[in-house]
């Protein structure tokens, strides 16, 4: 199984949900498969799970969805004890986890090589519904589960690591026009106004 | 000694009257009065958070759904959020109003041996990643203070900083 595989079966299936990338590689992928204005495409190490927490406390009502690997939530491994407790009902996270630093070019191993579990260390930070996917068609099915219910789901997809990013055209969207795309979305779709100060 | 009721009482009311309506926060030592406060008022969404790097994430996030979002952290913590302070409030351009116990300043009536150190690089480190701050020693002006600093977060969509020392560090 490779993330790729993984995102086209989420991209059919996106509507109204927000959905946050992590760092690199799924950032460039999801920006190929996917140009909804409810994209957030965060990109940097350590920061897309946080902010997906707070994208979903503040829009209870509506499906968050967090691209996540294993080095960035390695790099944050606080938001596991903070997202249990918080617990938002509507918040998914998928960890993809190829076990490697792809983003060094030389496959530096992660801790998910070794002896960590992320699905492990979830549910000991108290997330009960974290659980390890490790073929496309359990994806799927647990992909399907998460869109059609009601509570906050850890997924971690454990995945071969792919390089097929590095072939792909990165997206030019800058970051502030992405917060400003992202934002008048939600503004229309909401139905207010989302950030204040006199233009 | 803490703050004085009075004094957290009129910091949270100042938050209220700047619309601030969700904080997260790191409970430190000095401000530490005003938690229960924010917890009773259903003006204000609390959320706990167990780094200042999430609280920089969690805050931005909900920033960027409409909410008012303030970050209650010591000023340690702002050591401790430097990267996403940079890497996402500052690079999306999201407005954050920080809150930071100024332990280790010149005027923290309980500076000691533990804080000094960590007070003396605060505000260096506030102009190097260009967050404008206010040191706040007294709660004469607080309410407009406040006031003050939340407009200029969302004027300049960034984060601003206000520092709490003197009074509010008996």
């Amino acid at each position: 199984m490779i993330r790729f595989d993984c995102l086209k079966l989420l991209e059919p299936r996106i509507t109204d949900q927000l959905v946050v990338t992590s760092l690199s590689g799924q950032k460039i992928e999801w920006a190929s498969l996917s140009q909804h204005p409810g994209n957030l495409l965060v990109g940097t190490m350590g920061t897309a799970l946080g902010v997906g927490i707070g994208l979903a406390i503040g829009l209870p009502q509506r499906k968050v969805i967090v691209l996540e690997s294993d080095g960035s939530v390695l790099l944050s491994l606080f938001n596991l004890a903070t997202l249990a407790n918080l617990d938002p009902k509507n918040l998914i996270v998928f960890v993809f986890d190829n076990q490697v630093y792809s983003g060094t070019r030389i496959s530096e191993p992660t801790a998910t090589a070794g002896k960590t579990d992320l699905t492990m260390m979830a549910r000991g930070a108290g997330i009960e519904q974290a659980t390890t996917v490790r073929d496309l068609a359990t994806f799927e099915q647990e992909m399907e589960t998460a869109l059609n219910g009601t509570q906050l789901k850890f997924i971690v997809c454990k995945i071969d690591e792919s390089v097929a990013h590095r072939e792909i055209t990165r997206t030019d969207l800058d970051p502030l026009e992405n917060k400003y795309q992202f934002v008048r979305y939600l503004e229309r779709t909401e139905g207010r106004p989302i950030f204040r100060g006199r233009g | 000694m803490h703050l004085e009721v009075e004094l957290a009482q009129k910091l949270v009311s100042g938050l209220k009257q700047a619309r601030i309506d969700l904080v997260t926060y790191l409970p430190e030592i000095r401000l530490s009065q005003i938690l229960p406060l924010l917890r009773d008022d259903p003006a204000f969404t609390l959320v706990p958070v167990a780094s200042e790097s999430e609280a920089v994430t969690i805050g931005a996030g909900a920033a960027l759904t409409g909410k008012q979002v303030a970050i209650y952290i010591e000023c340690t913590g702002l050591y401790v959020s430097c990267y996403t302070l940079v890497s996402i409030a500052r690079r999306y351009g999201v407005p954050l109003l920080l809150i930071v116990g100024y332990l280790g300043s010149m005027a923290d009536q309980r500076n000691n041996s533990v804080y000094a150190v960590s007070g003396t690089y605060v505000e260096p480190l506030l102009q190097a990643l260009q967050i404008q701050f206010q040191v706040l020693e007294d709660g004469e002006r607080l309410e407009a203070d406040i006031q003050d600093a939340v407009r200029q977060m969302h004027a300049l969509k960034l984060p601003v900083a206000l520092l709490f020392s003197g009074d509010f560090t008996r």
